[in-house]
């Protein structure tokens, strides 16, 4: 539609930016590996093109290699954004600030005063009739934010106002202009301009039509020739706009230039625009601009006004992009963990419930050999909260067999494992939510004098209320009595507890099973979370008729003692061989997932691994045991059943009822006399009478700390 | 070697040349859509010299959003806008066209690369709008077709996953290969005519392209001779 009538201000189309996320990548990597805190001006190097599509305008575009290398082998040249037909390459600089507030500090007006003048002089000196590129030029300026990854920027594609401004006469396609063999030399003459790769780039040009309709496009500096009678002149350009009512950006600095030197009344343009590689007169536009510049503009020392920040959105605010999914160490290692689970998921095992993993609450007791392996392997299956509880120090030998420690966390005494484990977790995962604990578990048998009490009975609560505070307990410790309490205080809220137990070289990895109060036993496995113990029902079995699961106190026929004091010096050193702690650790650990997905958790029944059942498993995960016992001079392992027992001295519903009764007195009788719990369960009594008979394999069983006992 | 022993791989060399085939066929039948170009990457010493290079596709213009998504977009954004950079107001501005919000548009780039383990073609991608901002994959999955939306959840032989890009070394997403020979063999042993392996190595790319790019609704514009 032609647009005719005098008066109205002829009005650009600013240009519009693009910015790949290369360009963000390689800023990063300068900050950090080569500029350091220095902010001096960043030469950069963008790209426009003309318009190649009737709604899309072609955007002035930033890339990676827009920006000097970030390789250390290679100079900071300046990037020149190799030109083509597809990219008329743009000079400018690159402000980054290192803090927001000197961003908004930077004086706006002043650097685009600096660019515009740049321009302006190489109008006059002639430079830009030689070499048109630097009408052209682009300033950024930004904040890069490497801690959250927000890129603050704004650009600016610097213009020089003519003052007054131009008015239009006339603007309307090229098609409807020119006569029908205009156009068609007009388009041949445009073709061979792009298509020449000695001008395919220079993106202003003169346009020259004879009286016999033959057009030339040539140079600039050969504009003299150019004019002589009969022939029309039009100043062209690469038009990266779209629009069929105003002409693009890069005519602004067009005009300056031919004001400046020419100063001609009016001036015909062609806004050159293209379709699929070729001219496309229809998309073109040409139109005559009227100049009235007053007679001072075109002064040297005069340098005009200067516009042209970019808008955001119709406002002069800056932009910002995050890049934190991209680019943020810690969310990359995030999604590449949780594509790791998921391809397990979506490959082997449909049925894995990641949902649950992810929010399980895990608390270790034992940050030892046990401990670490423990957390490990929960955390490659996606467990994120993991409290890890321990009173000792890293020692020198423990690296070596713990394997969240290095050496350095043994310097100057030792740091606490429980901290130095938590470090670690998070060296390895920085999005692990670890916490760790430094506190001793009481121990019956271990009395306490009457000003230890008070505090014994605080760390009593502080250990109930963490297994009140997670769905998982993992019993890791070395000694037998260390996991009395745990025991009791799991059993009495139903929480998923697994022991794991080495002896010089064999191993026990068991499931607690449920506590005796309990009310429904139909649990969904995703639950894990105490049961409110609605009614006391003193159940031995489940209301299905079968035997409760045993702890790993039901076998015993001692009550836990102090084990340590009174042994030769080897005794009281955990020895076992090293294979074993990984591996129990590991079983421990995949035993807690069979029991996740096992649609009644707590409650499942014990299966046992028996050669009939060959590949066929009812669930996907397999069979889930009680307890699973391996000898290593054997390389063999059973599945083993224990059913709870009535004396049991952490778990039988004698010993939680008074605990519930009389709470942290129950505790502290059990602590400070050593026979006490055998004679509220009866065990004393038991023991009179009892048989002890071994299983074969476990004749040569040191268990210096008698961890577990023989049936 | 015939097809019914085939498992499904190519070697890189066949890569190599089914990818100038593939772009050369693409471009003679002009779909309007700009043409595949094949990149060399100047400073890959790691990979030997034959696996050099990969299949690129870009600003690939797929969709638009309607006004609701726009409005969505620009929430993201402008929740770090409210810093007004103080300082000497800009000069009055009258030629310069003042325009509302156009309309967004969303580009894609596809690379097709090699993946020497799988012996197989794989599709890496990525998706951003006009500005550059990128699209994160919930994004992306909103806009691909409803059918295609649905086949990726439950089908085995499409996963997306976020990796990073052999050659560029940023974060691209791809379509995870490790379904992908078991599918090229039944694709080729389901074809009623039979072909000869030569032919097969020939079709490799193009038949692989016309299932993957499904996925983005994005259709072969031509017919596979065979």
């Amino acid at each position: 539609m032609a647009k005719e009538g005098s008066g109205s201000i002829l009005q650009f189309a600013p240009l519009q930016s693009s910015v790949d996320e290369g360009f963000w990548h390689r800023l990063s990597s300068l900050k950090l590996n080569k500029f350091g805190i220095d902010d001096s001006p960043i030469p950069i190097s963008g790209f426009y093109a003309p318009c190649s599509h009737p709604q899309i305008p072609n955007h002035f575009t930033l890339l990676a290699e827009s920006l000097p290398s970030d390789s250390n082998d290679e100079s900071a040249m300046p990037p020149v954004i190799g030109s083509n037909r597809n990219r008329c390459s743009v000079p400018g600089i690159l402000y980054n600030t290192n803090t927001m507030e000197s961003f908004k500090a930077l004086d706006k007006q002043g650097l685009l005063k600096a660019e515009a003048l740049k321009i302006w002089e190489d109008i006059h000196s002639g430079k830009a009739v030689e070499d048109c590129s630097v009408l052209s030029r682009v300033l950024l300026i930004s904040f890069a934010d490497l801690k959250k990854w927000n890129f603050h920027y704004w650009f600016a594609f610097p213009a020089l106002a003519l003052d007054p401004p131009a008015t239009l006469v006339d603007l309307r396609p090229a098609s409807q202009w020119f006569t029908l063999e205009e156009a068609e030399s007009v388009s041949a003459a445009c073709n061979e301009w792009r298509n020449s790769s000695a001008t395919a780039d220079v993106p202003f040009f003169l346009v020259t039509i004879g009286s016999d309709s033959r057009a030339a496009a040539r140079h600039l500096k050969d504009l003299k020739a150019c004019q002589h009678d009969g022939q029309k002149l039009l100043f062209a350009f690469y038009d990266p706009c779209h629009l069929p009512n105003n002409p693009g950006w890069p005519l602004r600095n067009f005009l300056a230039l031919i004001s400046a030197r020419w100063n001609p009344k009016t001036v015909h343009f062609l806004c050159y625009r293209e379709n699929r590689g070729f001219a496309d007169l229809n998309l073109s536009l040409v139109g005559e601009a009227l100049i009235t510049i007053q007679p001072g503009w075109r002064e040297r020392q005069c340098v005009p006004n200067a516009v042209g920040w970019e808008l955001n959105k119709g406002r002069k605010v800056p932009r910002c992009i995050n890049l934190a999914k991209s680019m943020d160490p810690t969310r990359l290692a995030i999604s590449a963990a949780d594509l790791n689970l998921k391809l397990m998921r979506w490959r082997a095992l449909p049925s894995l419930n990641l949902d649950i993993l992810f929010s399980l609450k895990c608390l270790l007791l034992g940050a030892g050999t046990l401990g670490c392996q423990v957390a490990r392997m929960l955390m490659a299956w996606g467990v994120r909260k993991i409290t890890l509880l321990d009173n000792g120090r890293v020692a020198m030998s423990n690296p070596l067999r713990q394997s969240l420690y290095t050496l350095d966390d043994c310097l100057n005494g030792g740091d606490f494992k429980a901290t130095a484990a938590v470090r670690s977790l998070q060296r390895i995962f920085p999005a692990v939510e670890a916490e760790g604990v430094v506190m001793a578990i009481p121990m019956p048998g271990h009395p306490v004098s009457s000003q230890e009490e008070k505090s014994v009975l605080e760390d009593c609560k502080r250990l109930n209320d963490l297994i009140d505070s997670h769905d998982v307990i993992f019993l890791l410790t070395d000694t037998r009595e260390s996991r009395w309490l745990p025991t009791l205080l799991c059993a009495n809220t139903n929480k998923i507890t697994i022991t794991a137990a080495l002896g010089f070289d064999s191993f026990l990895v068991m499931r607690h099973g449920p506590g005796p109060l309990n009310s429904t036993p139909n649990l969904k496995a995703e639950t894990g979370t105490s049961l409110a113990a609605g009614i006391d029902n003193l159940a031995l079995t489940n209301t299905d008729g079968r035997h409760r699961l045993g702890c790993y106190f039901c076998n015993d026929v001692v009550a836990p003692t102090d084990s340590t004091s009174n042994r030769t010096l080897d005794q009281q050193c955990t020895v076992t061989r090293p294979g074993l702690a990984p591996i129990a650790s590991a079983l421990a650990v995949e035993l807690l997932v069979g029991i996740l997905h096992h649609p009644n958790g707590i409650f499942a029944e014990a299966e046992i691994a028996n050669s009939n059942t060959g590949g066929n498993f009812e669930l996907p995960l397999g069979i889930l045991p009680h307890q699973i016992r391996g000898s290593l001079p054997h390389f063999q392992q059973m599945t083993l059943v224990g059913h709870s027992s009535n004396s049991c001295t952490a778990c039988c519903s004698t010993v939680v009822s008074e605990y519930r009764e009389r709470g942290m007195e129950f505790i502290l009788q059990a602590i400070n006399h050593p026979t006490y719990l055998e004679d509220v369960t009866g065990l004393t009594e038991l023991m009179s009478s009892a048989d002890a008979f071994q299983l074969d394999w476990d004749d040569e069983i040191e268990a210096a700390d008698e961890e577990f006992v023989e049936l | 070697m015939d097809v019914l022993h085939w498992d499904g791989t190519i070697s890189v060399k066949y890569f190599r040349i089914g990818a100038f085939a593939f772009a050369q066929n693409w471009e003679n039948h002009n779909s309007g859509f700009p043409p595949w170009s094949w990149v060399c990457p100047k400073h890959h010493w790691l990979a030997s010299p034959e696996e050099k290079g990969y299949l690129s596709w870009e600003k690939i213009c797929i969709s638009r959003p309607n006004e609701e998504d726009v409005d969505q977009i620009s929430q993201i954004d402008t929740r770090e806008e409210e810093i007004s950079c103080p300082g000497n107001e800009d000069v009055i501005d009258d030629a310069i066209l003042v325009q509302s919000s156009n309309r967004e548009l969303h580009y894609y780039d596809f690379h097709i690369v090699y993946s020497s383990t799988f012996r197989v073609p794989v599709l890496y991608f990525r998706a951003y709008c006009s500005d550059g901002r990128p699209f994160s994959l919930d994004e992306i999955e909103k806009e691909l077709p409803a059918c295609s939306a649905k086949e990726l959840s439950k089908s085995k032989w499409t996963f997306i996953t976020q990796e990073e890009h052999p050659y560029l070394k940023r974060p691209w997403f791809k379509l995870h290969p490790c379904g992908t020979a078991e599918w090229m063999k039944l694709l080729f042993l389901s074809d009623a005519a039979k072909p000869k392996f030569e032919v097969v190595l020939e079709l490799y790319l193009l038949s692989w392209f016309s299932v993957v790019g499904q996925v983005f609704g994005l259709r072969i514009p031509f017919k596979i001779s065979n």
